[in-house]
């Protein structure tokens, strides 16, 4: 959705050090004859510079992303338009309604398959370096193994009768 | 890739079980043949643990150049300590299994997930008794935890055991976040997770604030898995709440690897920083002991009275690393120490699940646990009433029975140091037995020479000593072996303590 932003901000952050330079190096504090309490005020509020300045860009580009629109856009407010938006369909009930339990089931077979592919990611981005090594078979079992006990798991609260809807 | 797989032999085959019980639970056949299955295993990973300890005198074993083997870059060390606690969790974990066996059929609950999970938490004690850096320690710490959070709610009708669980869950949580802090800390400080590389880099540093309180908070960490005080308050509620069998679990293997945790990373992680947690466990054994048999005294009811007990105990545990206070301590003494607590460790175990399993035994048919509720045992079960007497005169230190010689080797090791402190702790050590031989001796005095209260129909009870379940009868005979020959030849104890004490060698 955002990944192109996530880009350009993520090069930012590597180069806000040296934009506000927040921590002088020795050299720097000993040239501006500085004394040692001004030397450690100036590292705090320099920590804090950088968090502020993130802080002040995110707003701006959120306020930004608004406003832009609200210029952009032709205004014409209609009542189905406040309505909360739920998928697309009408709503049903207010907002403090009951969620069935079921889906609590649902939604912890759905995070641990979730949290499986946070740890395919990397392991499929170091094979090839593994497999250089000479490791390549050893860690594709290792994989499998893994992949094999969560699939057992799948299994499992299938025929505990888990993934049944009635 | 070189993987010592003989070293990891105890891990696969457990691990291998953890899964084959999960499938035999969904086949349709009995369900008792899970615990079977567990059993089992329990006993299969026992035979690569043997085959590691007696590696030179086998044919088909190549032995390592060194006596221990080294895996993943010193996170995992398979040596003779590790093998000693390794045989430890099994068998306690075994005993621990066939408690369960009637209790848990009885209640109709899920079995095949109870073994499941006992069997997940004791895999993550094996693993804990190799790990050798913080990761490695925290995820086996984790694994022997997590499950028991369910073991101890799994009368789900009964609120105590609600409570139980509910208590050990918001206190295991927090004490793994102190735990992970302090971690975090330690590394933060040295830059190292394994236990060597926090060692050289303490020496090469030297000592700081933050290292001492990271250092601190990882010892408060286990100070809560041990249940010393002042990090005991969930102890009683979860241990009285919770399944007997469950917490004569809790109570060994939970208990006896938040020891491990304490032992390495003390001896080896933390080995420079003797004046940091020789203190702080000085003060930790100490309270435990003083508090945990005070309370136990003013108890009327024997499970309560054994979470007491173990509290205290794990005081008696905690005293040879009181040891390590004196400034003027040599290497030998603190290999003496190290000695003491795995010693005590491994006769706590044997001594405890006796008497929980005497206590099931009992409760099963009186379907009391009070204490006033089992006077004149011996008129009606005289075997049952003897095992209670022998597991209990252990627990309180009476020759020859093991509990003697845990207590013999504890004072031993701090008494040799020569220092003011040291022996403080040993004063206090003392006291303390002498409380503790009150209680002990009140539930024995109960069982022999009370009269059979109005409201137990000691008729009808009679024989019930031959009615307990073969496998309950198993875990009692086994255990009541165990505290008479390893209190009459205690030698044998003392070469496997001998052996182990390796770890604690380099001061």
């Amino acid at each position: 959705m955002c990944q192109s932003r996530a880009v350009p901000l993520l090069a930012l952050a590597a180069q806000t050090p040296n934009l506000y330079s927040p921590r002088p190096g020795p050299q720097a504090a000993s040239a501006s004859h500085k004394g040692f309490f001004e030397t450690v005020l100036d590292q705090y509020f320099g920590d804090y510079i950088t968090v502020a300045a993130f802080l002040g860009m995110g707003a701006l580009l959120v306020a930004g992303a608004v406003l832009a629109s609200a210029a952009l856009r032709p205004n014409n407010p209609t009542a189905v338009k406040s309505q909360s938006y739920e998928c697309g369909i009408d709503p049903v009930g207010g907002g403090w309604s009951q969620t069935q339990i079921r889906y609590y089931i649902f939604a912890l077979l759905f995070l641990i398959f979730d949290v499986e592919a946070v740890f395919i990611f990397p392991w499929a981005v170091g094979l090839e370096t593994f497999s250089d090594l000479g490791m390549g078979v050893f860690v594709l079992v290792e994989m499998v193994i893994f992949i094999g006990i969560l699939v057992l798991g799948l299994v499992y609260a299938v025929r505990k009768g888990v993934l049944r809807w009635e | 890739m070189n993987v010592d797989y003989h070293a990891l032999a105890p891990e696969i085959i457990l691990g291998i079980t953890v899964l084959a019980v999960l499938v035999v639970d969904l086949l349709r056949i009995p369900k008792y043949w899970t615990a079977v299955i567990g059993l089992v295993g329990l006993f299969a990973a026992f035979v690569p643990v043997l085959t590691l300890g007696f590696c030179e005198s086998l044919d088909f074993c190549t032995e390592p150049e060194t006596a221990q083997r080294v895996l993943f870059g010193g996170s995992f060390v398979v040596d003779t300590f590790s093998l000693v606690l390794k045989g430890l969790f099994l068998g306690a974990t075994a005993v621990a299994l066939l408690l369960s066996v009637g209790y848990i059929e009885e209640d109709r609950y899920w079995q095949g997930e109870f073994y499941f999970l006992m069997l997940c938490s004791a895999l993550g004690a094996v693993v804990l008794a190799s790990s050798r850096d913080l990761v490695t320690l925290f995820v086996a710490l984790e694994l022997v935890t997590g499950p028991t959070f369910l073991m101890a709610g799994w009368r789900k009708g009964d609120p105590r055991s609600n409570e139980a669980a509910l208590k050990y869950f918001i206190i295991g949580v927090l004490s793994a976040a102190i735990l992970l802090f302090g971690m975090s800390l330690v590394y933060g400080y040295t830059g190292e997770l394994t236990f060597g590389g926090i060692r050289a880099a303490t020496a090469a540093l030297g000592d700081s604030a933050l290292l001492t309180i990271g250092v601190i908070l990882t010892l408060l960490g286990f100070a809560f898995k041990v249940s010393a005080v002042p990090f005991h308050f969930w102890t009683p509620d979860t241990y009285q709440g919770a399944p007997i069998p469950v917490t004569a679990y809790l109570s060994v293997v939970s208990k006896t690897a938040g020891f491990v945790g304490l032992l390495t990373l003390s001896y080896q992680a933390f080995a420079e920083l003797r004046d940091v947690w020789g203190p702080l466990l000085w003060i930790l054994a100490a309270l435990s002991m003083t508090v945990g048999n005070l309370i136990a005294v003013r108890q009327d009811d024997i499970v309560r009275l054994l979470g007491y007990s173990s509290i205290a105990q794990g005081g008696f545990i905690l005293v040879p690393f009181g040891a390590a206070v004196a400034g003027n301590v040599t290497g030998d003494q603190l290999e003496q120490a190290f000695f003491a607590t795995v010693t005590y460790l491994l006769i706590y175990a044997v001594m405890n699940m006796g008497a929980f399993a005497v206590v099931i035994a009992g409760a099963n048919r009186l379907k009391s646990t009070l204490i006033a509720d089992w006077g004149g045992l011996s008129s009606y079960a005289p075997g049952l009433a003897g095992l209670l007497a022998l597991f209990f005169a252990s627990l309180a230190g009476i020759p020859p029975i093991a509990g003697w010689f845990a207590k013999l080797v504890m004072f031993s090791s701090v008494l040799g140091v020569d220092s003011g402190w040291a022996t403080a702790l040993a004063v206090i050590a003392v006291l303390n037995s002498v409380v503790a031989f009150y209680y002990y001796a009140k539930v024995i005095k109960s069982a022999w020479f009370d009269q059979v209260p109005d409201t137990i129909p000691a008729a009808e009870l009679r024989g019930m000593g031959r009615a307990v379940a073969p496998s309950l009868q198993f875990a009692l005979v086994l255990t009541a072996v165990g505290v008479l020959v390893l209190g009459i030849f205690p030698n044998l104890i003392a070469d496997v303590g001998d052996v182990a004490k390796t770890v604690a060698a380099g001061f």
